[in-house]
């Protein structure tokens, strides 16, 4: 987290009808930070984020921005930017005009708001296109405007709900690391909703993983990944084989004999070992599905009636369906989870 | 922290949107009980005032006269058979345009929507010129038919009422899923088969739909039976010879509470198979593609081309017979009915503009009103508001200019001023299709996603700001649509100001009902064809701003 904290929710609760929707949720978002709300849809991540803009109210909870309590102030007084997932421009604007609105709204000086919107134009690398219409933009640029229009005003908090969704692969990829750079330039203090992993780990300081409502876990992209606290956050970003510890041939230090908890491996943790070398730790299966998947090949092998996944690096010419293999599962693989599956 | 102070000044002592919204809502709600709500309740009062005091006196008696029972008898009879014969010819019609690959559909569509745009009494005027006493059929060849009455009303409604029937059903046709008719097909399904049980049943809110607003139309149309009623007594001409001809208000009250009732009913009942029509298309949906069928498209080339030609004819035959000097005795042309040397001239076609200009652009401001106020309120105020607002669909007309003379011309009332002006005509005209005016813009309102109005709230703008520069942009070809709607009624309608025009104010529908009942038939096809024409050309010339504006594609008709 940065060095101070800059927004802070506290025990934030929202239901729709009898659907609750946030849970008593808390946390704190530190000055000039990008924080990401990752989940499967239904989460509640976009409605925290709403909550956070002032578009919706919560049931319970406290949203505090440098200590001062925002409940009650309207959204169009809370000096939020917004950029939604599509289509948010008004179509009945010039792109100039779009990003003007928001000076004209916050009462600018005539003179300082041209200027502005030439300012955030290049910021975004749209300096030629002020004269269109949004529908006469591709839907990457319909999204910088965006983006544009809601850091014109000068906001205190960026909010991007899903904002790269609806875009094609290869214009979301870029403007993934744009909005990453302009958001470092900046250091403007950023939280964006996304359910695609990849997003929230190349853009975010740190991630909030979310599910039914409540927080799983916070932390940077490599402590989620190195050490998720449960199954969900573990099936949730990149893969994870869920066995039993006896399945694995190896023993925790400390465990009770009797004690044969869920641990979860990386499918790229297991080694490949020869058959021929194979010892007590050795786990022999047969591979039930082999497919290449370019840099990588991942491989679905069956120990004793169970599923486990590989990945190997490259193209495995030499693994067939069929085959026997040998694996072995190093000790520090093995990620105890808190949760065991269901 | 400086962010500290700023958010701290932040927080309103009082939301100044609260009050914009409030003030918009008593902006819309309080014409809407002056002009709709205080009617209906004066009607009510009035059919309970007896020459003994309060009480049910008037409905027992009138319920115990025998005309009673043949009133509502020939209301009812007139309705159902009208209704029937409507909505199977308009649905054979929707579906040769939806359903069948005819040349000509442009043509046949605009055709269908003629009686639209003339005085609601034209259909029987032209009938009469046709098959009356000194029609050219009976004239020319001497056969006695009697077209006065009961069948004169049922073609005359027929073709009142039927673009509003085929509005619908084209509507209900004109979405399908091919997926489904495919699936049919390869399943071997029969041409009639596929129609039973794909099409009809999917189909079947638009018929039910169009079912209820025909009876209501028809059950409260006034300007045909009165033209073409003869003896046949109607509840809509009955309130009209009650409180007109005999001065009897509380009779003509009552009869107006048993003429809402139906109306209401059907209305209702139209309004709640609309809720649940929705979920049949999905956005998988398929569209459906017509392909060319030789013997089904012919058929329904003749069969529209038949009733095009029939809802022409009956036009055409009011345009010839004023401009010939004696339909159908003498059949040279002339110019004489145009000089309309009685009732203040063409003064009535004036006051007409002026009332549908007026009816136009207040009708604009109070539905595009309300429904902006109802989009923003979303609770239970809002659903109140939606209520008021569609509440006049089930008000017939007759029932509304009554209630406007009991309640605007009443010394007692501080807007008795109103009474015996334009302006009251133009509010009644409004408030009598305000639920119409309200629902296309409604329409158009939800079309917009509430994205734009969350992104203008982010940015700082207020409720008005919003309405201003986002919203009312966007839809404003359905505000031009609004005002076409409510200057186009305005113009044809009959009903409702029937009671409200005094010698001064008179209006050109009003007049060309008086000229047939004088006698001068020739003379109020001429007015007829001054109003027809008007219609026209307004019509026009929205169509020129909207393609100079470069709006394409906007529906003047609803």
């Amino acid at each position: 987290m940065g060095p101070n904290v800059f927004l802070s929710l506290r025990n934030i609760t929202k239901r729709f009808g009898a659907v609750p929707a946030l849970n008593d949720v808390s946390l704190d978002i530190g000055e000039g930070e990008l924080v990401c709300f990752l989940g499967p849809s239904g989460c509640g991540k976009t409605t925290l984020l709403r909550v956070i803009a002032g578009l919706e109210t919560p049931d319970a909870g406290e949203v505090s921005q440098g200590g001062s309590n925002l409940i009650g102030v309207p959204a169009r007084l809370r000096n939020f930017g917004i950029v939604f997932q599509s289509y948010s421009l008004f179509p009945n604007m010039t792109v100039e005009r779009n990003i003007g609105y928001g000076l004209a709204c916050r009462k600018w000086p005539k003179d300082a708001i041209s200027p502005r919107i030439s300012e955030v134009l290049t910021l975004v690398h749209l300096g030629d296109q002020a004269e269109k219409y949004p529908h006469q933009l591709s839907g990457g640029q319909q999204q910088r405007v965006a983006l544009a229009r809601a850091l014109a005003p000068k906001p205190t908090v960026l909010l991007l709900d899903e904002p790269l969704s609806a875009l094609d692969a290869k214009v979301r990829e870029e403007l993934r690391a744009e909005i990453k750079d302009l958001q470092t330039a900046l250091r403007i203090t950023t939280v964006m909703v996304t359910h695609d992993q990849h997003e929230a780990m190349e853009m975010a300081d740190r991630i909030v993983v979310m599910n039914a409502g409540v927080i799983e876990q916070v932390g940077g992209a490599v402590d989620l990944y190195d050490q998720p606290v449960n199954r969900f956050v573990a099936e949730f970003i990149g893969r994870m084989n869920l066995v039993r510890l006896s399945a694995t041939k190896l023993s925790i230090a400390g465990e009770r004999s009797d004690d044969d908890p869920y641990v979860g491996i990386r499918p790229e943790h297991i080694e490949l070992i020869d058959v021929t070398a194979a010892d007590a730790d050795t786990l022999v299966g047969r591979i039930e599905k082999c497919v290449f998947l370019g840099s990588f090949t991942r491989i679905t092998l069956t120990v004793d009636g169970k599923r486990l996944l590989l990945e190997l690096r490259g193209r495995r010419t030499d693994l067939a369906t069929g085959a026997a293999l040998a694996v072995r599962i190093p000790a520090a693989a093995i990620h105890r989870l808190q949760d065991a599956p269901g | 922290m400086s962010s500290t102070a700023a958010a701290t000044r932040l927080v309103p002592k009082f939301d100044t949107d609260r009050i914009a919204v409030l003030a918009l809502v008593v902006v819309v709600v309080v014409p809407l009980l002056v002009f709709v709500v205080a009617p209906l309740v004066g009607i009510f009062k009035m059919s309970f005032v007896t020459a003994d005091g309060i009480g049910f006196g008037n409905y027992v008696r009138y319920v115990n006269s025998p005309k009673f029972a043949k009133v509502v008898g020939n209301s009812l009879a007139v309705a159902t058979t009208t209704t029937a014969i409507t909505v199977l010819l308009a649905y054979a019609f929707a579906y040769a345009m939806r359903r069948t690959a005819m040349p000509g559909k442009r043509v046949f569509g605009s055709m269908a929507l003629l009686p639209l745009f003339a005085p609601s009494l034209v259909q029987a005027l032209g009938i009469v010129f046709l098959f009356g006493r000194n029609g050219v059929i009976n004239r020319t060849f001497n056969l006695g038919i009697d077209i006065y009455g009961f069948w004169g009303i049922v073609i005359s409604d027929v073709f009142y009422s039927f673009p509003h029937a085929y509005l619908i059903l084209s509507a209900a046709l004109a979405v399908a899923d091919a997926r489904l008719y495919e699936s049919a097909q390869v399943l071997g399904a029969t041409g009639a088969r596929i129609f039973r049980d794909i099409t009809l049943p999917s189909t079947k809110y638009g018929i039910l739909s169009a079912t209820f607003v025909v009876f209501t139309i028809v059950i409260t149309d006034f300007g045909n039976p009165m033209v073409i009623g003869g003896d046949y007594s109607v509840l809509a001409t009955e309130i009209y010879n009650q409180v007109s001809g005999q001065g009897n208000f509380q009779m003509g009250a009552v009869i107006g509470v048993m003429l809402l009732v139906p109306a209401a009913l059907a209305v209702i009942a139209e309004k709640w198979i609309m809720r649940r029509h929705h979920a049949t298309i999905t956005e998988r949906s398929q569209p459906l593609m017509v392909v060319r069928e030789r013997w089904r498209d012919r058929t329904g080339l003749a069969f529209t081309a038949v009733i095009c030609g029939l809802i022409a004819a009956i036009v055409l035959v009011v345009v010839v017979a004023s401009f010939v000097t004696l339909w159908p005795y003498n059949m040279h042309v002339s110019l004489r009915h145009y000089r309309f040397e009685v009732q203040n001239g063409l003064k009535p076609l004036w006051t007409s503009i002026w009332v549908s200009l007026m009816a136009a652009g207040i009708g604009v401001v109070v539905s595009v009103g309300a429904a902006c106020v109802t989009r923003r309120l979303r609770n239970l105020a809002g659903q109140c508001l939606y209520f008021l607002s569609i509440l006049p669909a089930a008000v017939p007309g007759m029932v509304l200019g009554l209630g406007y003379i009991l309640v605007f011309n009443d010394p007692s009332n501080p807007l008795e001023g109103l009474y015996g002006t334009l302006l009251i005509l133009a509010l009644c005209n409004v408030y009598h299709y305000h639920a119409q005016g309200y629902l296309i813009a409604m329409t158009s309102i939800n079309q917009i996603s509430r994205v734009f109005d969350e992104a203008s709230t982010s940015l700082g703008g207020g409720f008005i700001k919003t309405l201003w520069e986002v919203t009312l942009p966007i839809i404003a070809s359905s505000i031009i649509s609004v005002g076409v709607f409510f200057f186009v009624r305005s113009m044809v309608t009959l009903s409702a100001v029937i009671f409200l025009v005094t010698p001064v104010t008179q209006v050109a529908a009003v007049s060309v009902l008086l000229l047939d009942d004088a006698g001068n038939a020739n003379q109020a096809a001429a007015f007829s064809v001054c109003i027809m024409v008007v219609v026209a050309l307004a019509l026009l010339l929205f169509r020129l701003v909207l393609r100079m504006s470069g709006r394409r594609n906007v529906l003047l008709i609803h």
